[in-house]
């Protein structure tokens, strides 16, 4: 207790403000279905279709150009954002740090039992169903390859490639267009909300992945890696110990960024209409009304606001963090 | 150094062409739809009704002249659920050897050569996105190295870069356009550039051009600087913390003069991959701005050509840009020794 | 320097600049597969006949009259057409039935994109050429009812000595090449046939042939704009009494592609763009409550229909008696008022309530009424939801069913996504299950075909001329076209009788039966007819607007001081 109050003593009044902010946003959101709102989300009032804010209709933010509730929308989008936006920004880092940490860190060389190299292969054909005939037959080529190297003395294992693989996942992720991946999606059905985020979280840690990377190929080089290494330490645990935690420092800045660019890419996945079902509500697609009408300006400065100060919420108690533990 | 460039040239190639072989065959599996489109839009008022045996036979026909009625790869999983041997004659291997002919193939919509319509696309779209693209790295080093030099409008910028990120951009566009080509609020660019009359100089259509691109370029700035710089500056803060920078000062250095001759250069490094990221994005346009300040580019195209199932324009389009990016990244790795020369090539 | 460049003040510019949200893509004349490159072709081509604006009527355009309609036999009507002596393409050369004849066998020919103009024109079953006078031919057609008129009539010219110089199709028949089977390859004089018509390349250059329309294409910058020349020696100026659309007085046409409907409404306001057609109506509404001196605002109906159909091949919603209980569900009058600020019409049926002569106005529209609905949904056999059972259930022969509806629509309709929000809100007060599916635009054709859907949504386009409820409604008709799946003897019949009907009270009698008919099986809801709105400038005079697609006649248009001084 007494920790919490010196820290809470040591932080600024900006700090305490964001963290009220972020605190805030969680209550409503987590109390959004029990709270007594005029009007529901998701049920577009037809009689109030895109009208500016006012004390008579009861809509105290006004109504955006379907006729729903801007202030219900926020309530139950800061929810969405809550539950799904942000545990997919999380995930996208989370991945992209280890990814391309680890691809950094090991470059082309990492070391990959021969065998084990051979059968995922095989693994996938016999996922996707090929004729058993042909597996079997792959299966023995490997078997026959793997006893050639045993009997030449060959070592057991081989480097694979990891930093030309994750690059080319990297670059491929960005280069499709989002279009024909999601294409790709639908074509297959559509998605459920966990789905969903998922695929964002999933298309998403590229950018930190190549953020880490290149930072950790910096970290590398510098003297302590070098010495734990030389020290005789397992290469993974200097890899997780020692060069992983500076590597990922870029990702302090990258996550609020990558929040707000997740929220915007649901915006666009909703247009292309394998977004969130339309009547969940988020900030989103609440901003995407402003492709609609431009001019109900409510409709748009609310969330966008909204959307602002979460993450320069974020932003400044992530900065702080940083300060704090240098 | 040769040998190393090529190597990463060929790998370069190899990548181009693996991503160009899915997202063929990816966009290829759903033929069908291209056929559907290419036909008449259904079920109007006033189309003379046509029989399912009418339907099948210009359904077939469409197939046929798309290309489409062809195995898709060498080996496929039939109907039955078993596999079988495609032929040569599939459309991969097609598309392939085109491909090695230089022919990117025509566009299922208006027959055009699908080259030639990129580089129509290309020639509006580089100028716009170059431009945008040098300016946000100019902004980015001013502010960053000014916010270094100046530590105490370190937490207003910031502030103000991150809460313009998090806007998205086509709220950015749609209220430049809102605000300064509105006749109501300031009437100073257009909302669509006049159409240049025919047979007027080039030049002349260019600086005519200029003022409409003025809001579409601002609103591609104001996108890039916040990432860029924020990287930006936090790597330069992070290098102002390393011992050789208190050497330089304590040799009597200006603030001023230690960022810019001795902490810039290792800063860029981690922005480096930022930078090269801007090469690929200059390549495929920016669909959001094209589409609100109504400039035929790149990135218009290619989503039209998705909505549209325009694939042999898709497929193209993705080639060029992915080549761009694998270029980018080409360029970033070779920068990445000349900025730190602990970065050994390592085979 | 920037700014003052783009402040000072041009004088206007002699063309009239016309915004379309997207560029037509392809012109060739064959597939025209949207409503730009049909207005664009319609200036530089002709047909024989021409849906004119005002008054609403189908008139003779490169056709010197209408033609002699007689029947043939049972089943064949036959229309002799004289081409109008003075008509003639751009190179001098009169328009003779020869272009035409080549014209209906290249949409028959192999080898040719030309599937649209095939199964619309499948009907023209053969062209008798008058050997005396090259200006006169018959066709014939298969089938006796009105609207062959139109068919026959409706579609553009193109002329023979540039897509096929050697005559080749010449020595095939008409109905040689219909019959010509999708798996045959064509033979060498054919495939000799399709690479000239595809190296002209009318798709991408039209300019390059001669057309015999009043305007050239003199520019087309894909994605930007097409801009359109009147041709100065073009044979109709001396021509009276041609349809409005024929009349070319704007000197020049630009049509700008601004896909972004705000930015074209600021770009009228400012005086870089004339008309704006099709006006959404938000951006409409604004420019009525905030009237602007320079932007004058035209309204009219129009024949787009928006609705919503039942995939009536659903257990569920195979019984007349849900889908009425269904209907009743959409509050058509609260969407019309709130999303098209109540401009268009709640409609009972197909037909628009603005055709007094066929409207059955002893219908009236679809209430919005839940209990109706609850009521409706009890006689018909379901059981409401109980505190342990959510969901509607209902007891058939094959097992228990369930009321779990999924809508699609396309996610980029505005009116449909808050028509879907509405509806889900009155069924979930009802406690049936609704999941919502925007669709991508060109899954949305697919899901329809494939009939993955229990309700969908959308917007359909008719036209005055044409009543025909067969490739909708009719059993026989596929499902690409039938989205409802609906088939009903009594409805058939009547459908049949309504096409082929020739005697009018008659045909009249049996429509208005029809709709009554339909509103009562509700294989679909209509909505409302959709209003056509269009703003422009006001220095522009001529501007006649109409329920005719695109909403108005654009060669009509020349600025007040063009006009003043002419």
């Amino acid at each position: 207790m007494e920790s919490l109050k010196s820290l809470f003593g040591r932080m600024r009044r900006g700090q305490l403000l964001a963290l009220g902010w972020l605190a805030g946003v969680v209550l409503l959101a987590l109390l959004a279905p029990v709270l007594p709102l005029p009007y529901p989300a998701g049920i577009p009032d037809l009689a109030h279709v895109a009208e500016a804010p006012s004390r008579a209709s009861r809509h105290w933010l006004g109504t955006d150009p379907q006729g729903g509730d801007v202030l219900s929308g926020l309530l139950f989008g800061a929810r969405t954002a809550l539950l799904l936006t942000l545990p997919a920004a999380l995930l996208a880092n989370l991945l992209g740090g280890v990814v391309g940490g680890a691809a950094g860190f090991w470059g082309n060389r990492l070391l990959v039992s021969a065998p084990a190299m051979g059968l995922a292969p095989l693994a996938l054909a016999w996922v996707l169903g090929m004729p058993p005939l042909a597996v079997a037959a792959g299966a023995v080529t490997v078997g026959a390859l793997w006893a050639w190297r045993c009997m030449r003395r060959l070592p057991a294992s081989i480097a694979a490639p990891l930093d030309s693989l994750v690059l080319a996942t990297v670059s491929s992720l960005d280069t499709v267009p989002r279009l024909v991946l999601v294409l790709a999606l639908v074509a297959r059905g559509g998605l459920s909300v966990a789905g969903l985020g998922l695929v964002l979280g999933l298309t998403a840690w590229s950018g930190p992945a190549r953020l880490v990377r290149a930072r950790m190929l910096a970290v590398k080089a510098l003297p302590f890696v070098e010495a734990a290494q030389a020290s005789g330490l397992p290469l993974a645990r200097v890899w997780w110990h020692h060069a992983l935690p500076h590597a990922l420092k870029p990702l302090q800045t990258a996550l609020p960024l990558s929040l707000a660019g997740l929220l915007a890419l649901e915006s666009t996945l909703s247009f292309l209409g394998i977004g969130l079902p339309p009547d969940v509500a988020s900030w989103g697609q609440q901003l995407a009304a402003a492709r609609q009408q431009p001019q109900a300006w409510w409709a748009v400065v609310f969330p966008a606001l909204a959307l602002f100060a979460t993450i320069i919420s974020i932003n400044v108690l992530t900065t702080r963090k940083s300060s704090l533990s240098n | 150094m040769v040998r190393l460039l090529l190597r990463h040239l060929g790998q370069t190639l190899l990548a181009t062409w693996l991503l160009a072989s899915v997202v063929f065959l990816l966009t290829r599996a759903d033929g069908e739809q291209a056929v559907r489109l290419a036909l008449a839009p259904a079920a109007d008022l006033s189309m003379p009704a046509v029989s399912q045996a009418e339907e099948l036979a210009s359904r077939a026909a469409a197939r046929h002249r798309l290309g489409l009625d062809r195995p898709l790869f060498y080996v496929g999983c039939s109907a039955a659920g078993s596999w079988e041997w495609g032929g040569w004659h599939n459309q991969y291997h097609q598309w392939l050897r085109a491909l090695l002919h230089g022919n990117l193939g025509t566009s299922f919509r208006s027959g055009e050569l699908v080259s030639h319509r990129l580089a129509q696309a290309l020639a509006f779209t580089l100028p716009l996105t170059g431009l945008a693209a040098v300016l946000a790295i100019l902004a980015a080093l001013v502010l960053a190295t000014g916010m270094a030099a100046f530590p105490r409008w370190q937490g207003p910028v910031r502030t103000v870069l991150v809460g313009l990120h998090s806007v998205p951009l086509f709220i950015v566009a749609l209220a430049l356009l809102l605000l300064f080509a509105n006749p109501e609020l300031l009437n100073w660019f257009p909302a669509y550039g006049a159409a240049p009359e025919v047979g007027t100089h080039a030049l002349k259509q260019f600086f005519d051009a200029l003022p409409q691109l003025v809001l579409p370029v601002a609103a591609l700035v104001l996108a890039a600087v916040p990432e860029l710089t924020l990287q930006l500056a936090s790597a330069l803060a992070h290098e102002l913390r390393q011992p050789y920078i208190v050497t330089a000062r304590a040799k009597g250095l200006r603030a001023s003069a230690v960022v810019r001759h001795h902490a810039l250069r290792n800063a860029l490094l981690p922005t480096l991959a930022q930078l090269a990221e801007l090469l690929p994005a200059m390549a495929a346009g920016a669909v959001v701005v094209e589409t609100i300040f109504a400039l035929p580019g790149m990135g218009r195209l290619l989503a039209e050509a998705a909505a549209t199932r325009d694939y042999p324009l898709l497929v193209g389009g993705v080639l060029l840009v992915g080549l761009a990016r694998l270029l980018s990244l080409l360029l970033a790795d070779l920068s990445y020794s000349w900025a730190d020369p602990r970065i050994r090539w390592k085979a | 320097m920037l700014l003052g460049s783009c402040l000072d003040k041009h004088a206007p510019p002699a063309a009239i600049r016309i915004r379309w949200a997207h560029d037509p893509e392809t012109l060739a004349p064959l597939a025209l597969q949207n409503q730009s490159a049909m207005d664009a072709s319609n200036l530089m081509y002709l047909s024989l006949l021409q849906v004119n604006s005002k008054p609403l009527s189908i008139e003779p355009a490169l056709a010197e009259q209408l033609p002699e309609v007689g029947p043939r036999g049972d089943s064949l009507t036959t229309f002799r057409y004289t081409i109008r002596p003075n008509a003639a393409w751009d190179d001098g050369r009169p328009v003779t039935a020869a272009d035409v004849a080549c014209t209906l066998k290249l949409m028959s020919c192999p080898g040719i994109p030309n599937e649209i103009s095939r199964n619309n024109y499948s009907r023209i079953r053969q062209i008798e050429l008058n050997p005396a006078n090259s200006r006169q031919f018959t066709l014939v057609c298969q089938g006796q009812s009105p609207e062959l008129l139109l068919i026959s009539g409706d579609f553009f010219i193109l002329p023979e000595a540039v897509l096929d110089p050697q005559h080749r199709l010449r020595s095939y028949s008409l109905p040689a090449l219909q019959r010509w089977p999708a798996t045959r390859p064509p033979d060498s004089a054919l495939a000799a046939v399709a690479r000239q018509y595809q190296a002209a390349d009318l798709a991408n250059h039209p300019e390059h042939a001669p057309g015999c329309g009043p305007y050239r294409l003199a520019r087309w910058e894909k994605d930007r704009y097409l801009s359109f020349r009147s041709k100065p020696n073009w044979w109709g100026k001396a021509t009276t009494g041609l349809p409005l659309a024929l009349q070319a007085r704007a000197p020049q046409l630009d049509y700008l592609i601004i896909p972004n409907a705000s930015a074209a409404a600021l770009a009228l306001r400012r005086g870089d763009l004339d008309v704006f057609p099709q006006v959404p109506a938000a951006d409409f509404n604004r420019f009525s409550t905030n009237p602007s001196a320079d932007v004058r605002l035209y309204a009219s109906d129009s024949y787009d229909i928006a609705l919503a159909g039942f995939n009536t091949k659903r257990p569920a919603l195979a019984d007349a008696l849900t889908r009425q209980a269904l209907s009743r569900l959409f509050d058509t009058a609260g969407l019309l008022r709130g999303t098209q600020q109540g401009r268009g019409q709640r409609t009972a049926g197909l037909v628009p309530p603005f055709d007094r002569t066929n409207y059955n106005d002893s219908l009236r529209p679809v209430p919005y009424h839940p209990a109706a609905a609850r009521a409706l949904l009890l006689q018909a056999g379901w059981q409401p939801p109980t505190a342990g059972q959510p969901g509607w259930r209902r007891a058939s022969s094959r097992g228990e069913q369930k009321l779990q509806l999924a809508v699609r629509y396309r996610s980029s309709d505005e009116l449909f996504a808050t028509a879907a929000l509405q509806f889900r809100a009155a069924a979930t007060s009802l406690g049936i299950a609704v999941e919502l599916r925007p669709t991508e635009s060109a899954l949305f054709g697919k899901a329809l075909a494939d009939g993955d859907f229990d309700i969908f949504m959308r917007t359909l386009h008719g036209n005055p001329f044409a009543v025909n409820f067969a490739p909708l409604l009719h059993s026989g008709t596929s499902s690409e076209t039938n989205s409802t799946r609906f088939g009903n003897p009594a409805c058939d019949q009547f459908i049949d009788a309504v096409a082929t009907a020739n005697d009018s009270p008659q045909r009249v009698r049996q429509l208005r039966q029809l709709q009554a008919l339909l509103q009562q099986q509700a294989p679909l809801v209509p909505f409302f007819f959709l209003a056509n709105r269009v703003a422009a400038r006001r220095d522009c005079q001529g501007l006649y607007v109409s329920s005719l697609k695109p909403g108005f006649v654009a060669p009509t248009i020349e600025r007040t001081a063009a006009a003043a001084s002419r």
